[in-house]
């Protein structure tokens, strides 16, 4: 599955990132207050890049952690914290959650053991994710992927606009004179 | 070959992928911290990016690229996503002064 490493090293690597995984995931689960959670929820993010890392997907790597761990759990973390109260008063579960947290948990068991029946092998002549091959096939004229690139953009600055509206401390003053006297 | 000694194989990977997946449906179903219930959608979004990967070694040429092009649309969604999701936890945290998601039930009433 690992090209570039030793057959038992890369076993053991990816042993170690997945358990890692599997821990901090449980972990987010069951945390008692949202900013251990977003440690946790790091934790499994930078098991993930490593496992990219793995998979030769370097480009894909280093984005995990730049933009998830770093950007993205920032601002969940800054977020927590603005609102924080010291006590986290949300019940931990209730009977709803564990029937909920049941099915889901049963329904990821049935999925897993029906893959972990499946044989997959690795392709000899897969690409390995540089940032070359994978900007020639974004911006290709013939492939349209580009077009989806820009639309993304439009997507994030349409999020960015949202996101102020949203909170704004209120849309009923009027602000309109103030922005007007800022401009001029 | 040394490779063929290896015990882990691509689907090892999608099995790690549909575990957290699941741990991430959980947290998102289960919990009721508006923030826990956001990292849970997170880490759905991050299991589907590892499942892209892990399929991306199964794939010959441009085909294998395209399985490592689609997670960078994905994590461009994600962050649109946790930058809209996070103003509204502002914006009803500031209205009812709770995180927590049984508050808002006013349709229910």
């Amino acid at each position: 599955m690992f090209p570039h490493l030793d057959a038992t090293l890369a076993d053991l690597y990816f042993a170690l990132l997945a358990l890692a995984a599997l821990i901090c995931g449980v972990g987010m689960v069951l945390a008692r207050h949202p900013l251990n959670a977003a440690v946790l929820l790091i934790g499994v993010m930078l098991s993930l890049a490593g496992i990219y890392a793995l998979l030769d997907a370097p480009f894909l790597a280093v984005l995990q952690v730049l933009v998830y761990a770093g950007a993205v759990m920032m601002l969940m973390v800054f977020v927590i914290m603005v609102l924080n109260r010291a006590r986290s008063d949300v019940p931990r579960c209730d009977w709803l959650s564990v029937g909920a947290s049941a099915a889901s948990l049963l329904l990821t068991a049935l999925l897993a053991s029906t893959l972990a029946q499946r044989e997959l092998a690795a392709h000899p002549a897969a690409v390995r994710g540089e940032p070359e091959p994978i900007s020639a096939l974004l911006f290709a004229p013939a492939q349209g992927w580009w077009l989806l690139f820009v639309a993304i953009g439009v997507t994030l600055l349409t999020a960015v606009v949202g996101a102020v509206l949203l909170a704004k401390r209120s849309l009923d003053t009027e602000p309109k004179a103030a922005e007007d006297d800022h401009a001029h | 070959m040394p490779t063929d000694a290896a015990f882990f194989t691509p689907i090892h990977v999608q099995v790690l992928a549909a575990l957290l997946f699941g741990l991430g449906l959980t947290a998102a179903l289960a919990r009721r911290d508006l923030f826990i219930v956001l990292m849970g959608i997170e880490l759905m979004l991050n299991a589907v990016n590892l499942s892209f990967i892990g399929f991306a070694r199964s794939h010959a040429g441009s085909a294998s690229t395209l399985g490592q092009l689609a997670p960078l649309f994905t994590i461009a969604i994600a962050a649109a996503e946790a930058c809209v999701a996070l103003a509204m936890v502002v914006l009803l945290v500031r209205q009812q002064d709770t995180v927590d998601t049984d508050a808002r039930s006013a349709l229910k009433d």
